[in-house]
């Protein structure tokens, strides 16, 4: 039998196998390390959706601020 | 019904908007408006919140203001390529409750996958993975619904053949309904996948043409606004 961590690595496997509260839960702890780092609610341009518009207006990050931003660049 | 009901059937998805299916009845919108008001929303992007773009397969698209959620996107819709009718989704929903007493109304697993059936490369990997998921968790004792729903949207040619092992009956039966389960049954892993990318190309290449003329009107739509003085 094919075991879940075989097919898609620890992980997901874990991530699998939780309740659906245990995945909000943590799927709340992502959210709040999103958020203290700055993180925007808007979603990432989609442009393979149909619904994707160009021109619809972007928000403001939650705390008004620019969000994430490079501090030091590593070498290629 | 979108990223964060796949979250909680088991995919692991970084979803930053809500996205509703609602029944597109009057009463129904007036209720919609009221909640949409509580959160500040605002219409961002064409079509506006009129019943007769929802009934034409558009969505809505939303953005909160309100203080707790600011920011936050909803995007409403009431019809979906090859998915039934609202009257027949609800019947079959799943509803979670959270210890802080909410509960949440899912568009059930099944109606959840065909509704991800786009031409968008992101939403492939998630249906194999909300199936998956659903098979490592319910494999040990599964009803005989719960197998067909596998031979039928199981996109993991390794699972699909495991399955076919025990349930060989079920797959045979299911030939008519999706051909590549007669290479499951011959246990021909490489020619499995082939068939399912192409299983796949067609899919998304019918959502390409079913969106064509919703895409036309959305164009038109955006004109139209852009003329606005």
């Amino acid at each position: 039998m094919i075991t879940a961590e075989q097919l898609v690595g620890e992980e997901l496997a874990e991530w699998y196998l939780l309740t659906p509260q245990e995945r909000w839960q943590e799927s709340g702890k992502l959210w709040a390390i999103f958020f203290s780092l700055g993180g925007s609610l808007d979603p990432e341009p989609d442009t393979q959706s149909p619904f994707f518009d160009p021109d619809a207006p972007s928000s403001r990050s939650l705390d008004g601020r620019s969000g994430l931003r490079s501090i030091r660049r590593g070498g290629v | 019904m979108g990223g964060q009901a796949c979250v909680l059937y088991g995919a692991a998805e970084f979803s930053r908007d809500t996205d509703l299916a609602i029944l597109a009845s009057p009463e129904n919108l007036s209720r919609l408006r009221a909640a949409l008001a509580d959160l500040q929303a605002e219409v961002i992007a064409v079509p506006p919140f009129e019943l007769k773009h929802l009934r034409k397969g558009h969505a809505i698209h939303f953005r909160c203001h309100t203080p707790e959620a600011d920011g936050m996107r909803v995007d409403v819709m009431t019809r979906m390529r090859g998915v039934d009718v609202f009257a027949r989704l609800w019947p079959r929903r799943t509803t979670l409750g959270a210890e802080d007493g909410t509960s949440y109304e899912l568009m059930s697993l099944p109606d959840l996958v065909k509704a991800k059936k786009t031409q968008r490369d992101k939403d492939w990997p998630m249906i194999r993975r909300l199936v998956e998921a659903d098979y490592f968790r319910q494999r040990d004792k599964p009803t005989q619904q719960q197998v067909g729903f596998w031979f039928l949207e199981l996109r993991t040619p390794e699972l699909l053949i495991e399955l076919a092992e025990t349930h060989a009956q079920i797959c045979r039966r299911l030939i008519k309904q999706r051909s590549l389960l007669k290479l499951v049954a011959a246990g021909k892993e490489n020619d499995l996948t082939a068939a399912l990318a192409e299983e796949e190309r067609l899919e998304r290449e019918a959502d390409r043409e079913y969106w064509m003329p919703l895409k036309a009107e959305l164009e038109e739509l955006r004109r139209a606004r852009l003329r606005k003085p």
